[in-house]
């Protein structure tokens, strides 16, 4: 017989199938976060925030410097939040209100300007000691069995803590009147504006908001990347493969584009023949899926097809 | 840096500036302005605070060729001078530059060619692409495949092709690859093209680790770097022969594409990036010309591509990252889109910020160019997004608007900026106090304000 998979096959070894989709649906559920954090921001302000990772590497830094200083855990985790939030509406209000009206790329731009400066930054404060530093979960790592495969507990509180924070953004946007505001601003700022709601503190609000839970999505990926400037790059990528994959103006199109994403790139590690493509190819095929999806959906899955007037 | 280069930005600047100086009165007037600027600029140069002396050097050149001759050379004179200079200058700058230099200014050669073909594809044709980064390192790994002699590589031929072969090589096998991508970017736009692009730079050099049997692998290929040719061969050394062939390939390369932007296919292209359906409508092909944009585009991505292989005589997958591939576009934005002049100014930026910013700062009185050197990013970061915040044309669009204005209202301007600067403090400070009415903890208190709508 020829030797196709690297692993056992998923029917051999049903576990092993078992943990890796359990995983890549934790991974995937951190991919979600971030790909939300980045399609409330494109919802609300047509901008794709290129520095959505490196803001939440940023706060996830000044947790991890909290936690030296002797902090107890939650505390630094509720001051964590609220800094991703605090960070995400200055940078809106001072970086991004005053491009919001020049061409798009500029805005593109800016954002990337913001990587390289937020890195720089991280880079300057963090790396003078040895790198990567170890960061701690409030979970540990013990491995748990869950009927059909082990995960570590890790894993499970990855998925609990996505499950909330998904749960919150929905309550929030459809059962409160702040969130009838933003989806308002977002659908129609103009007549957003006439109808009183005060718009410019609406977009301030979202990439709060953004910023808050992309830096969820920090402190949830640090324990298993640890930490370094660069933690958060291919975990913004595969969000941004998550996001675009499930369109950049759905929340559920993010949500499930990053388990998409999460269990696809595990699967792809696992399950490809080694010679040709192999664990090491996992993003390049990953993304491939993304390109031939965007082939045949350009607005992404669950994206709204934008009609042009002639 | 060299005195050399400080005279040549000066001149080239002072060439290339007219604007018009009637407000400021005579010619012996404007004299005397002229020499109490250049007194100053001499104290300051005493006083010895480097970089920044430089920088305003560059500057006082410009306002005394302005008050000198603001109103007698007409325009097309400067440019046609200022071309002269900059020609001059560099085909001088071997004999001129420091070794490291004129690495640097190779260097710039090359980004030249890849700023140049984006903003084909980005300024003109409106597609962006943050992945050109990959076509680069595709023509790279083109040149250097095709020059290896079965040492690294078994497949290949067992004669190895000289250099220039191998550049013309790389273009078409990259014109090819860009015209691959054109056709499924066409059904791309805006964000989705962008992260379709990124993921193609992303991706390479995994690629490029895995399969090492056609490309070496994570350690790379290496090249003999080219000789000087047989006739120059006592004249110039190697270094300096790169040097002239970057420069050279590059300034053919800014030609063909002026010749190719005032032409029917340059003129497609603007028309698309405007209308694609008014573009339709009087006739043209828009998908064609989409592709072709692309097709350009990467090409001069390869031939750059294979330029950087010569000059630095090895390749490896992370001879482009991501970083740089990213960095292409925010040197053209820098620089400005939809202009050859932005494309030159900004490979300029791109390479001389990281090495020259630190410097310049180090000279600025008070603050830590400690920080600038630990984080050279930083100051790479905070230019983009001023760059951008202040010149939403680039540095290319906003000279052509300065030297488009009359004096009389930029002096208009300049004494406005106090104004404004204290109606955004009072716009500002309002906002904070509306923030502060408007919060909840504020409503606690006072109920009576709460409801009221003040934002307009």
């Amino acid at each position: 017989m020829i030797e196709v998979f690297l692993a056992p096959a998923p029917w051999n070894d049903l576990p092993l199938f078992g943990e890796q989709v359990i995983s890549g649906l934790a991974t995937g559920s951190i991919y979600a976060l971030l790909a939300l954090a980045i399609v409330l921001i494109y919802r609300s302000t047509d901008v794709v925030n290129f520095a959505q990772g490196e803001m939440a590497m940023l706060v996830t830094f000044s947790m991890w410097s909290l936690t030296l200083a002797g902090f107890p855990p939650w505390t630094v985790i509720f001051i964590g939040i609220a800094l991703g939030f605090a960070l995400g509406a200055f940078v809106e209000r001072t970086i991004i209100r005053p491009v919001e009206d020049k061409p798009p790329l500029n805005v593109v731009v800016v954002t990337l300007g913001l990587f390289v400066l937020l890195n720089s930054i991280a880079t300057w404060i963090w790396a003078q000691g040895e790198l990567p530093k170890v960061f701690p979960t409030p979970f540990g790592f013990t491995s748990v069995d869950v009927g059909l495969a082990r995960v570590s507990t890790h894993s499970i509180g990855i998925l609990v803590v996505a499950l909330i924070v998904m749960s919150v953004l929905y309550l929030l946007f459809n059962h409160t009147k702040l969130g009838l505001g933003m989806r308002a601003t977002a659908h129609n700022p103009g007549a957003s504006r006439l109808m009183g709601i005060n718009v410019g503190r609406m977009l301030m609000l979202g990439w709060g908001l953004a910023g808050a839970v992309g830096a969820v999505a920090g402190m949830l990926v640090a324990p298993i990347t640890f930490l370094f400037p660069g933690f958060m790059l291919a975990v913004l990528l595969y969000a941004f493969a998550a996001a675009v994959f499930g369109g950049l103006d759905s929340p559920p199109g993010a949500i499930v584009g990053g388990l998409v994403v999460g269990v696809a790139e595990n699967l792809f590690g696992t399950y490809t023949p080694g010679d040709i493509f192999g664990p090491e190819m996992k993003l390049p095929l990953t993304l491939l899926l993304l390109v031939i999806v965007l082939m045949f959906r350009p607005q992404g899955l669950f994206g709204h097809v934008e009609t042009r007037r002639v | 840096m060299e005195m050399s280069i400080w005279l040549f930005l000066g001149l080239l600047v002072a060439c290339s500036t007219g604007v018009r100086m009637q407000a400021l009165g005579s010619l012996v007037q404007r004299a005397i302005v002229a020499g109490a600027l250049a007194a100053g600029f001499l104290v300051f140069l005493a006083l010895g605070v480097g970089v920044a002396a430089g920088l305003l050097g560059v500057l006082l050149a410009a306002v005394v060729a302005n008050l000198l001759t603001g109103e007698y050379v007409p325009q097309r004179y400067r440019i046609a001078l200022a071309v002269a200079v900059a020609v001059v200058f560099f085909l001088a700058a071997p004999w001129l530059l420091e070794n490291f230099r004129l690495f640097q200014f190779s260097r710039i050669a090359i980004w030249v060619i890849v700023a140049v073909g984006l903003n084909i594809l980005t300024g003109y044709n409106g597609q962006i692409s943050l992945g050109h980064g990959a076509f680069v390192l595709i023509g790279a790994y083109t040149s250097a495949i095709l020059m290896d002699d079965q040492q690294q590589l078994g497949f290949v031929d067992a004669n190895a092709w000289p250099f220039w072969t191998t550049i013309i090589a790389a273009a078409v096998v990259c014109g090819i690859a860009g015209f691959a991508l054109g056709i499924p970017a066409l059904r791309l736009s805006g964000p989705y093209l962008a992260i379709a692009t990124l993921a193609l730079v992303i991706s390479l050099p995994s690629i490029l680790r895995k399969y090492d049997g056609l490309t070496g692998g994570a350690q790379g290929l290496f090249v003999k770097q080219p000789p000087p040719p047989p006739g120059l061969a006592g004249v110039l050394e190697r270094d300096e022969w790169l040097y002239l062939l970057c420069v050279g390939v590059a300034i053919v390369m800014t030609l063909i594409a002026w010749g190719i932007l005032r032409g029917p296919l340059g003129r497609a292209f603007v028309a698309v990036r405007d209308s694609e359906v008014a573009a339709a409508a009087m006739g043209i092909n828009v998908a064609r010309v989409k592709i072709a944009a692309f097709s350009i585009s990467a090409l001069y991505a390869g031939v750059a591509g294979a330029l950087l292989t010569q000059l630095l005589g090895v390749v490896t997958p992370e001879s482009v990252d991501l970083i740089v591939s990213i960095n292409f576009l925010t040197a053209i934005v820098i620089g400005g889109l939809a202009s050859l002049l932005g494309s030159v100014i900004g490979a300029f930026v791109l390479v001389l910020l990281p090495s020259v910013g630190p410097d310049v700062l180090d000279s600025v009185p008070l603050f830590p160019g400690d920080f600038a050197r630990k984080a050279p990013g930083a100051i790479q970061g905070a230019v983009v997004i001023l760059v951008v915040l202040l010149m939403p044309f680039g540095v290319a669009g906003s000279y052509h608007r300065l030297i488009a204005t009359p004096p009389g209202r930029i002096i208009e301007a300049v004494r406005g900026v106090p104004a404004g600067i204290r109606a955004r403090v009072a716009r500002t400070k309002e906002d904070i106090v509306w923030a502060w009415e408007d919060s909840p903890f504020y409503r606690r208190a006072s109920k009576s304000k709460a409801g009221e709508e003040r934002d307009v």
